[in-house]
């Protein structure tokens, strides 16, 4: 899996609200980078580190939570749960693919049929969700999600997007 | 799923340390509160609760790390192998019913064959690994006690009980 992002500007005299803008922001970024490779598909490892990406935001959003009014602030965190659980019903498929794969030739002749079966099962299960994600990004996009938490996590942490570039290394604070 | 604890005395505009010292003590107790529960294999909600627990401690000790002087590093990776053997027991107890489900609907033999003896054949798989899991687990569990896992990492945070 992909290295977690580092936290432009983050270190051990932040304060707790500065870092919760930072973190947050880092980690949405982290995600999205991965939203083309996950929707073109050609390799199932760009939706895990999608994925993996999506649990460490919203691991953040938990960690921060403080920070933030309580009310506006589920919302955010309600969608980015929503994120985590559409790529993760894929992805819950691509490891059963994977492993049933694996294991049918060193199972017994007779119990071929089962195995090949529920691969077949599971494939199509998961060429169905693929859609689901690009629905999923489609309507952030429409809702203008992302615009809506960058002006969101700026309010309430004062991190905002013009003074910060977060990266996959060369992220520093500006 | 089990409900995070509510951390008190969060004081956002002081620094990072204080605060995720005082988040972080409430989740190492979250994780250890399990410890009664997880004698008996059979306990399959406490368990899966107790990876969740295991696995916000793992993130959240990832996002604080850069508070400490201590390095957090050690204990992440300790709390990561057991949040995989929990997981790994929560794959077996959610595959084996649906496994099951999975049989009950196939119809017998067809010109391609008898499906049912491959799913069988899966069902006891998993349910034999799940015994491998949850042996491990203990053993991990036992180790990360008898080594003063939380003691140890609670005065790398400085977290005073």
């Amino acid at each position: 899996v992909a290295k977690a992002w580092d936290v432009p500007g983050l270190g051990p005299t932040s304060k707790f609200r500065d870092a919760a803008g930072r973190v947050i922001l880092t980690r949405w970024f982290e995600m999205m980078s991965r939203r083309d490779a996950t929707l073109r598909g050609d390799d199932h490892e760009d939706l895990h580190a999608m994925r993996v990406s999506s649990r460490r935001l919203r691991a953040a959003m938990d960690a921060f939570e403080g920070t933030f009014p309580k009310k506006s602030f589920r919302p955010f965190v309600r969608q980015v749960k929503e994120i985590t659980s559409v790529l993760g019903a894929s992805r819950d498929l691509d490891v059963a693919i994977v492993r049933l794969t694996a294991l049918a030739p060193t199972m017994a002749d007779e119990a071929r049929p089962g195995v090949d079966g529920l691969v077949a099962r599971y494939r199509d299960a998961r060429a169905a969700e693929t859609g689901s994600i690009a629905e999923l990004f489609d309507r952030l996009d429409r809702d203008h999600f992302e615009r809506r938490l960058v002006a969101y996590v700026t309010k309430h942490t004062g991190v905002r997007m013009d003074r910060f570039d977060p990266g996959p290394r060369s992220g520093r604070a500006r | 799923v089990a409900k995070l604890r509510r951390i008190k005395g969060l004081a956002p505009e002081k620094g990072l340390r204080p605060n995720a010292r005082r988040i972080l003590a409430v989740r190492i107790d979250e994780v250890y509160a399990y410890d009664p529960h997880i004698r008996d294999p059979a306990n399959v909600i406490e368990l899966h609760d107790m990876r969740i627990a295991c696995k916000r401690l793992r993130y959240l000790m990832e996002i604080f790390g850069v508070a400490f002087s201590a390095d957090l590093d050690p204990f992440v990776d300790r709390v990561t192998i057991l949040q995989d053997i929990l997981g790994d027991i929560h794959d077996c107890d959610v595959q084996v019913p649906m496994l099951e489900e999975h049989l009950a609907s196939l119809a017998g033999p067809t010109a391609l064959g008898d499906q049912r003896v491959g799913v069988q054949a899966l069902i006891d798989r998993r349910r034999s690994e799940r015994e491998q899991f949850y042996e491990r687990f203990l053993a991990e569990w036992r180790h990360m006690k008898l080594g003063r896992f939380r003691q140890r990492l609670e005065a790398a945070l400085g977290v005073k009980r």
